[in-house]
């Protein structure tokens, strides 16, 4: 095991990042047209990395595994997008964004990372209204605030329910500017499936064509990875289909390491699931808990309708427990607490998987008019997919889920433990500790693209030798060969399973034991079930069509294979985690009244794990974690 | 990503350019259709004037062809129809082929699917274009009688009219061709606030309702003559 | 909440590539339920013809929520299915009867080309996008975002119209497979705001002008498109769209030489 250095300068926290920016090597500008950057992924760190770096006049390359960037999973994020911009003079400032953060991640995040974060926030929304982000605005033409959990101010900016979408399409604008100027080049239908790594340094990367099954290799002087997160690996998620880790996971194969796989973040409020073929769950936006009360009936198993059960007869549990933050408690805490309700046997709906979420007080406080004003598309989604009208009855929602913390390992300039590849979004792991605050993902994705690679990784290319790498260096071959060989062999296997019932099965052993809660038992059983899985599908895996072609069966079957393997990462890495903190919930360890409880002694740090060999144990490393801004504290939100 | 090279296609640089886009096209269609929406209200009220004598009637129609200002409305008009036919003909082309080969199994229909009258806006233009030809066959070009109103000789267009609306075929097909015209207006108006681009989403349902009161007053306005002439026969 | 199940026909367009013909292929969905979402629907036929070893039916999906836009076909001739407000992964299987018979098409359109069976290719959307969809700022220091009111009811005006997905619903139900829908719904979110003044005339001229070489068709204000879109787009964007490239053939600028880039 080796001490991982975060590379984190020196220095009082408010000087670090503006003293960093200035030390940083420059690129002068007749040069920059002379680099090329890859750019994987095309969401809102991505494109706008991708857009920015272009304006700045690298070659970029972008790439997609979408027909078009627009459609990158970005687009979902429904609630909003923090910044401590204080416009409500409600006592904000950008330390108390960090505190916030840090606090929301319970102590496991860089603290240098989360300052910078909170710093640049402010600008995003700068910039973000500049490239005509249509944010909502009061009527005196500015724009408006809400709240988002784990806060006790309004920094949340947002755009009804499609924060995400409006967000996404101001960076894949700018991208597609700079496609028209031709300092990007866009290439969508491709999908990453190997980095080429070449003097130690990563200098490519090989593409399958999802159209044509083509593999492409491409050269660059650095590649980006924003690929995004892993929550897919449950199968049941609030990730869209395409959402994969493949990217991220073979960069680990190549000598990256991945940091913290088990932090991942089980959203409470989504619509709970209904029956064995659905594909995914929908998630009802955190700022639903701004108006909606989360309560369940005090009797169990209580059948009645939520409308005859008096106010006396029920527990709004996240008020009763968390006074002071009611029902903006953080995610993982209000989907344990949810757990904990349905556990005891006072789930309701038909499932008894789901706990209330309802709008009578607020309805009757400020309208029906003023609601739907709010969350009329939420309350349309809602009532689409499940038939209910939630201005009627309340909404039964269900933990699920829907980000995950954990990612590659990055130093403060977001470059991995492989110089030259660095790592932006939900892909790496920097921000955001063992727990992701709401309306804090877009903060991050924009943070990283927009304001902080343009800058390290200009520092990069700058202390970079020149040479001639091209695409006919044998080590593009050789990937492209093993990409060929590992395509083949699964072709040939021509099984009884399909795709997805493999995928199905390992989400079930995710959910079950590295999960809303995890013991060393569970995980020692899913650690024995996963390697059989894996053997299943190796030997009994079905995918029919050619993979000459548009293929969708192989391109999932690559994505679950690889989900396969993180899985059995996650389960080492939640089981070596002897400490429950944030998402990652160990039933050992935690206090009589059910919180978790963190072990500071021994975990504060990242664990960074290494890819050893096909058969091999990972090995796992360390970042030691340095509280010395915020106080280490026990989390509370009572 | 293929791209389209703009430069292979004519640069849009000078503003006349804007009748040569899609766009553009457009608003042609609009305002030389809206020439004969004004004139086809004209020529209705004109023709109201057989309700009070055949005298009348006929001394509006001898006003109307003595005098240079005929020349010049047949020019505007003529003009107007060539250009709305010639941009419909285009448009068309280009909207079949921008359409593609290969049509759906199933039409639309339901709450989702055109009205029929926007749908065939084409084919009523034909048939109506058609009319308008047979129609100056049979009236501007039809047999010449005389007759005299308060000292002065004219054409009798009035025992014209009422000789070939007495006739069950011109009847027919005169009907079927005035409520074609309806349906075209209909479409057609509304369609030009649309191109003018005055429409938005506070007046979109009054220009609507104009479209429709235009329409069904041009109609049956017309269609108030032929029936009156054949119910009388 | 009724549930129970249903057996439907199904007439699914299959097409291996855009160079061959492509035909319709008759399936039966038995046991949906009538929670599933209709792409569920043909997961589960899927599922049945993977297990056969053969080629399941191909189709773009992704967020699977009503949002990335990925998704889309013709449903019994009506695109994303019979419900207004809705894309086909929205939409849920009790909207069907049992027994029903479903023909499920692709989108068609010159600029559509299709790839294989019901996907098809819409990239010439992002070129339409790339000719000015956008408000020409580099990243750096953007004033403060408060130091530009904007008018309540244009900025909501402007989200209205930015909600597009760009899912293709509306070339696809329009008879002239015109995208006047989408590009008018882009150049308004941006005209519409202060911020997006100055690039107005160029803007709309510039989209317009790909618009038509891509091979998109004219609009003939059947309003089929805005019936069908799933962000329910108001038509009034296309009025708007028409005043504005007026407005921009009567006022433009010519950049001295080349583009000023």
């Amino acid at each position: 095991m080796t001490k991982l250095n975060g590379q984190v300068p020196s220095g009082s926290i408010e000087e670090i990042w503006n003293n960093h920016k200035f030390n940083l090597k420059l690129v002068n500008p007749a040069n920059k047209r002379k680099h090329s950057v890859i750019v994987v992924g095309t969401g809102l760190a991505g494109a706008s990395a991708a857009a920015s770096l272009g304006e700045l006049g690298y070659q970029v390359k972008a790439f997609c595994v979408h027909e078009s960037p627009r459609r990158a999973h970005s687009v979902a994020a429904q609630g909003g997008i923090n910044a401590a911009k204080n416009y409500k003079n409600d006592g904000d400032s950008v330390h108390r964004l960090f505190y916030d953060t840090v606090k929301g991640g319970d102590f496991r995040a860089r603290e240098a990372n989360v300052h910078r974060l909170a710093e640049i926030s402010t600008t995003i929304i700068d910039q973000c209204v500049a490239q005509g982000v249509p944010f909502a605005r009061e009527y005196g033409g500015l724009l408006a605030n809400r709240s988002f959990g784990g806060a006790q101010v309004s920094r949340t900016f947002y755009a009804r329910g499609q924060t995400g979408q409006q967000l996404l399409l101001g960076a894949y604008s700018s991208m597609m500017r700079q496609v028209e100027k031709k300092q990007v080049e866009l290439l969508t239908r491709r999908e990453m499936l190997d980095l080429v790594v070449i003097d130690g340094k990563a200098r490519g990367i090989v593409v399958r064509n999802l159209l044509t099954g083509a593999l492409e290799s491409h050269v660059a002087d650095a590649v980006v990875l924003a690929t995004g997160g892993y929550s897919n690996v449950f199968f049941l998620s609030t990730n869209a289909m395409a959402c994969a880790v493949t990217a991220t996971w073979r960069a680990y194969k190549r000598g990256a390491f991945f940091a913290n796989p088990c932090f991942t973040q089980i959203h409470p409020t989504c619509i709970p699931v209904s029956g064995e073929l659905q594909s995914k769950l929908t998630l009802m936006s955190e700022s639903l808990r701004n108006d909606g009360r989360v309560w369940v009936p005090k009797a169990k198993g209580d059948k009645r309708q939520a409308s005859q059960i008096p106010d006396s007869e029920r527990d709004y549990f996240l008020e009763r427990i968390y006074p002071s933050f009611g029902n903006l408690a953080p995610r993982d805490v209000a989907s344990r607490q949810a757990k904990f309700r349905i556990d005891e046997g006072h789930g309701v709906g038909p499932t008894g998987l789901a706990v209330y979420l309802d709008f009578r007080d607020a309805i009757s406080r400020v309208g029906k008019k003023a609601i739907a004003e709010k969350y009329g598309n939420l309350f349309e989604m809602y009532e689409k997919i499940t038939g209910e009208n939630p201005y009627e009855m309340p909404m039964r929602i269900f933990p699920a889920p829907h980000y995950t913390m954990g990612g590659l390992w990055v130093d403060y300039n977001l470059m991995s433990t492989l110089p030259g590849l660095f790592v932006a979004g939900e892909a790496n792991f920097s921000d955001h500790g063992a727990n992701r605050l709401g309306a804090s993902a877009l903060m991050q994705g924009l943070a990283d693209g927009y304001f902080v690679l343009p800058y390290t990784l200009g520092n990069y290319i700058a202390q970079k030798a020149k040479d001639n790498v091209t695409i006919d260096h044998p080590k593009f071959k050789e990937a492209e060969q093993n990409i060929r060989l590992q395509i083949q062999t699964m072709m040939k296997i021509k099984g009884s399973r399909t795709v997805d019932s493999i995928h199905k099965e390992l989400g079930r052993i995710m959910w079950e034991y590295c999960g809303m809660s995890r013991s060393e038992q569970g995980l020692q059983k899913a650690l024995k079930q996963i390697p059989e899985l894996r053997e299943k599908f190796w030997n009994d895996v079905q995918i029919p069509g050619s993979e000459n072609d548009v293929n969708t069966e192989l391109e999932k079957a690559g994505r679950v294979a690889d989900f396969i393997e993180l899985g059995e990462l996650m389960c080492q890495d939640a089981l070596e985690r002897n400490e429950s903190c944030g998402g990652h919930f160990r039933e050992e360890y935690q206090t009589p009244d059910n919180e978790a409880l963190r072990n500071d002694q021994n975990f504060c740090h990242v664990a960074a794990w290494e890819f050893k060999g096909e058969k091999e144990k990972a090995q796992r490393h360390i970042e030691d974690l340095n509280f010395e801004n915020v106080k280490l504290a026990s989390r509370s939100y009572k | 990503m293929q791209s389209v090279d703009l430069n292979s296609v004519k640069s849009f640089r000078c503003p006349s350019n804007y009748f040569f886009t899609s766009v553009g096209k457009k608003l042609v269609m609009g305002i030389s259709g809206l020439v004969w929406a004004g004139f086809v209200m004209g020529h209705m009220a004109g023709n109201m004037l057989m309700f009070i004598s055949p005298g009348a009637y006929n001394s509006y129609g001898h006003a109307l062809t003595s005098g240079g200002l005929i020349y010049v409305v047949e020019t505007v008009l003529l003009t107007a129809l060539s250009i709305h036919v010639f941009f419909a003909v285009w448009l068309t082309v280009d909207n079949r082929r921008a359409r593609g080969s290969q049509g759906y199994a199933l039409s639309q229909k339901g709450s989702k699917g055109a009205s029929i009258a926007s749908r065939t806006m084409a084919a009523q233009g034909s048939l109506i274009l058609a009319f308008i030809i047979f129609h100056l066959i049979t009236f501007k070009f039809g047999p010449v009688y005389e007759t005299t109103v308060n000292g002065v000789q004219m054409r009798d267009l009035h025992r014209l009219m009422v000789e070939v609306f007495q006739q069950p075929g011109y009847f027919a097909w005169y009907v079927f061709c005035l409520v074609l015209l309806g349906v075209h207006l209909r479409h057609g108006i509304s369609s030009i606030f649309q191109s003018l681009g005055v429409l938005n989403s506070n007046n979109q349902a009054t220009f609507q309702k104009v479209g429709i009161v235009y329409a069904i007053v041009v109609s049956l306005g017309f269609l108030s003559q032929p029936i009156s002439v054949f119910l009388s026969r | 909440m009724k549930d129970h199940t249903l057996k439907l026909k199904l007439k699914v367009w299959r097409q291996a590539s855009s160079k061959t013909l492509g035909r319709f292929v008759e399936y039966e969905a038995s046991e949906v339920s009538t929670h599933s979402s209709f792409l569920e629907m043909i997961d589960q036929v899927n599922e049945g013809l993977i297990k056969k070893g053969e080629e399941p039916i191909t189709f773009d999906h992704d967020c699977r929520e009503g949002i990335c836009g990925s998704c889309g076909f013709m449903i019994n001739g009506e695109a994303h299915g019979p419900l207004k407000g809705t894309t086909v992964c929205q939409l849920h299987m009790r909207n069907f009867k049992d027994g029903e018979t479903l023909t499920i098409e692709p989108w068609r359109a010159q600029a559509f080309p299709i790839i294989k069976d019901l996907m098809v290719d819409r990239s010439a959307f992002d070129r339409i996008i790339a000719k000015g969809g956008y408000i020409s700022v580099d990243t750096g220091n953007a004033p403060d975002a408060n130091s530009l009111p904007v008018p309540k009811p244009d900025a909501d005006d402007a989200f209205m119209s930015a909600a597009c997905i760009a899912c293709g619903a509306c070339v696809a139900s329009c008879k002239n497979a015109s995208a006047m829908l989408f590009v008018s719904a882009k150049v308004n979110h941006l005209s519409l705001l202060p911020q997006g003044g100055v690039e107005r005339p160029e803007r709309v001229h510039s989209m317009v002008a790909q618009m038509d070489a891509e091979g998109f068709g004219a609009c003939t204000s059947t309003g089929s498109c805005s019936a069908s879109c799933p962000k329910e787009i108001s038509l009034s964007n296309i009025a708007k769209l028409n005043r504005e490239l007026l407005f921009s053939a009567l006022t433009r600028r010519q950049a001295p030489s080349g583009d000023g880039v």
